[in-house]
């Protein structure tokens, strides 16, 4: 008699395969049928590209930045300044503490392959020169109409960022370093980091027009300079034509092919009174650290981003494409999930996972965040990824500019060396 | 994850999504329908409504586990519904089966299948509905036996009690069947 498990496998294995014009036939009667569908939601709701890029924890504010308004740091080739732009500027920069209202819409499949969360975004900003920022955000998954609200927090003086999941009731805490904490309170929806990249690039002027009731003047960019993710976006900012301060900015940045983000800042409230306490988080006492809480953020440095290059090494046997933050995880998260996934016991819970795959992740992060600091600071960083593997030795992998004369390489064997203009030129030969 | 995203495509209205859920799962759920079922053309018509209700469902589909167990409950489910389960949970003889495998239903219906499967398919067309339900349903569709207790509506110990007698009498039958 046959063991069982000859039995399981017989069972297990019998294949049923229909013939090609058979499915092809069934198939088009349901292709049909979707289209005959009218309950087809629209195409608003997008997967949350915050929580698909964020939701390991760490990168959140960084990554965030990069993608809405941090985007807009890259700066090129300085344009003619405006006098009237240049003067919105010096008043926002008399401005101590301001509030004002978000609404992001994603829409496309902006990473496609990792998840399936689709979240249109709203919220409120408060950020104070002096004690830090607060977001009070709500996010509507379109799958299950759930809504969730979640307050981040980064504390100046206590270099921390705090993240509260009210529905899920955790807390994740990080500490920040200088560079981070600084970088993160200079691109966090700051509409002065916006007029000064605005200044930078080509833009034009709208004229007047009205925001209810308002009397506004308009300024629009699509100088690809404006984004340092996109060469596809669009910004347009609306001040007050008596106080000169900003009234509304609308932003549309394509991301992909398909995916798109559109993000609207409006409600500007000017030296709004605060305290200390309101960028201090009430913790309520039932809530629980969420899996991360208490984990370093990634680090920026040289370092970490060759760490981040050789994990992709050691598991494809290639670099990624691209490094930017956006690309990279949508390169490689689902990879690194999948081999975190098969090599961790059957019994793993939820939390154990996650807590892992937010470790394992690390290394991407950091040389996302790695290049994005290059960008920011103008380094002029150039990724051959596409081109370059690990057997390419005396290649060049990943260069930038560390002064007029002299740049940094990391090769394709991911050893580090400054070099000269001129044996930069002879590398890349 | 990916089928999260193909569901959440397809809320959308998206062909692709929904060719690449029915080039992934057609197959499967075919021969899961067909061995319940004890009859192919049952199978493919259970799957096509099966798929049908999925696609009219788009904009408001939820799945909150995972969607070939989803799909598979859901085609276990509609064969109950249409009383497959009432013919097949009658034993019959090996000589009253036609092969699954069999080109008689024309070319239209053409289904492959080896020898040793097609043997396979007519021992389990001789279990009890049950015992054959939980046999497909764990080895074929991947089903946690609590959720197959779920679906019988019995204990999990029940379940597996007839996991194993299904499995006992597949190995009697294939042996009868040698010798």
């Amino acid at each position: 008699m046959r063991p069982a498990e000859e039995i399981e496998r017989l069972v297990t294995d019998a294949q049923v395969t229909m013939h090609p014009d058979v499915k092809g036939d069934a198939l088009n009667e349901l292709i049909g049928e979707l289209g005959r569908s009218k309950t087809i939601r629209s195409a608003d709701a997008a997967p949350n590209i915050w929580r698909i890029i964020m939701k390991n924890g760490t990168t959140k504010l960084a990554a965030a930045a990069a993608i809405l308004v941090g985007a807009l740091l890259a700066v090129y080739n300085l344009g003619p300044a405006s006098v009237a732009l240049a003067e919105v500027l010096a008043k926002v920069e008399e401005v101590k503490t301001y509030m004002y209202k978000v609404d992001v819409k994603v829409s496309g499949p902006v990473m496609t392959e990792i998840s399936p969360w689709g979240q249109d975004m709203t919220g409120t900003v408060t950020t104070s020169k002096d004690f830090g920022i607060k977001q009070n955000m709500e996010l509507i998954d379109p799958n299950t109409g759930a809504t969730t609200t979640q307050e981040i927090y980064i504390i100046s003086d206590e270099k921390l960022f705090v993240e509260l999941k009210h529905e899920q009731k955790r807390f994740t805490r990080s500490v920040l370093n200088d560079d981070l904490l600084a970088r993160m309170k200079q691109q966090h929806n700051d509409p002065r980091e916006l007029i000064r990249q605005m200044l930078e690039v080509k833009y034009t002027a709208l004229g007047r027009s009205e925001i209810d009731g308002v009397q506004v003047d308009g300024f629009e960019t699509t100088d690809p300079g404006i984004s340092s993710t996109t060469a596809d976006a669009k910004v347009t900012l609306w001040v007050d034509a008596k106080t000169w301060l900003p009234v509304l900015v609308e932003m549309d940045m394509r991301i992909n092919e398909q995916g798109r983000i559109r993000s609207t800042y409006h409600d500007y409230q000017w030296d709004v009174p605060v305290q200390k306490s309101d960028f201090v988080p009430v913790i309520p006492d039932d809530y629980e650290a969420a899996p991360g809480d208490g984990m370093a953020w990634p680090e920026m440095t040289e370092a970490a981003a060759i760490a981040g290059l050789r994990l992709v090494a050691d598991l494809l046997g290639r670099y990624p494409k691209q490094v930017s933050m956006v690309e990279l995880m949508q390169e490689l998260s689902p990879i690194v999930f999948k081999h975190i996934k098969r090599d961790l016991p059957g019994d793993v819970t939820d939390t154990e996972l996650e807590t892992t795959m937010i470790e394992a992740i690390q290394p991407l992060q950091s040389l996302g965040l790695f290049y994005m600091k290059l960008v920011e600071d103008q380094q002029e960083p150039v990724y051959y990824g596409e081109t370059v593997g690990p057997d390419d030795a005396e290649t060049v992998l990943l260069r930038w500019e560390i002064s007029d004369t002299e740049h940094r390489v990391i090769l394709g064997d991911l050893s580090a060396r400054t070099v000269s203009a001129e044996q930069l030129g002879e590398l890349e030969n | 994850m990916e089928d999260k995203l193909l569901i959440w495509n397809l809320n959308r209205g998206d062909t692709d999504a929904l060719c690449r859920i029915y080039d992934k799962y057609r197959d499967d759920l075919v021969r899961i329908a067909a061995g319940l079922a004890n009859d192919v053309s049952v199978a493919e018509d259970v799957v096509q409504e099966v798929f049908l209700t999925l696609v009219r469902s788009a904009g408001r589909c939820k799945i909150r586990r995972n969607l070939k167990g989803y799909l598979t409950t859901c085609v276990a489910n509609r064969i109950r519904d249409l009383g497959s389960k009432k013919s097949a949970q009658n034993p019959v003889s090996l000589d009253d089966i036609e092969p699954v495998a069999s080109d008689a239903k024309g070319p239209d219906q053409c289904v492959a299948c080896d020898e040793e499967f097609e043997s396979i398919y007519r021992a389990m067309a001789l279990l009890p509905y049950e015992q054959k339900e939980a046999v497909i349903l764990h080895l074929q569709g991947s089903i946690k036996f609590r959720e197959i207790a779920e679906l019988q509506g019995t204990s999990i110990k029940t379940t597996l009690s007839r996991y194993c007698y299904g499995l006992d009498k597949l190995r009697s039958i294939l042996k009868s069947e040698v010798e």
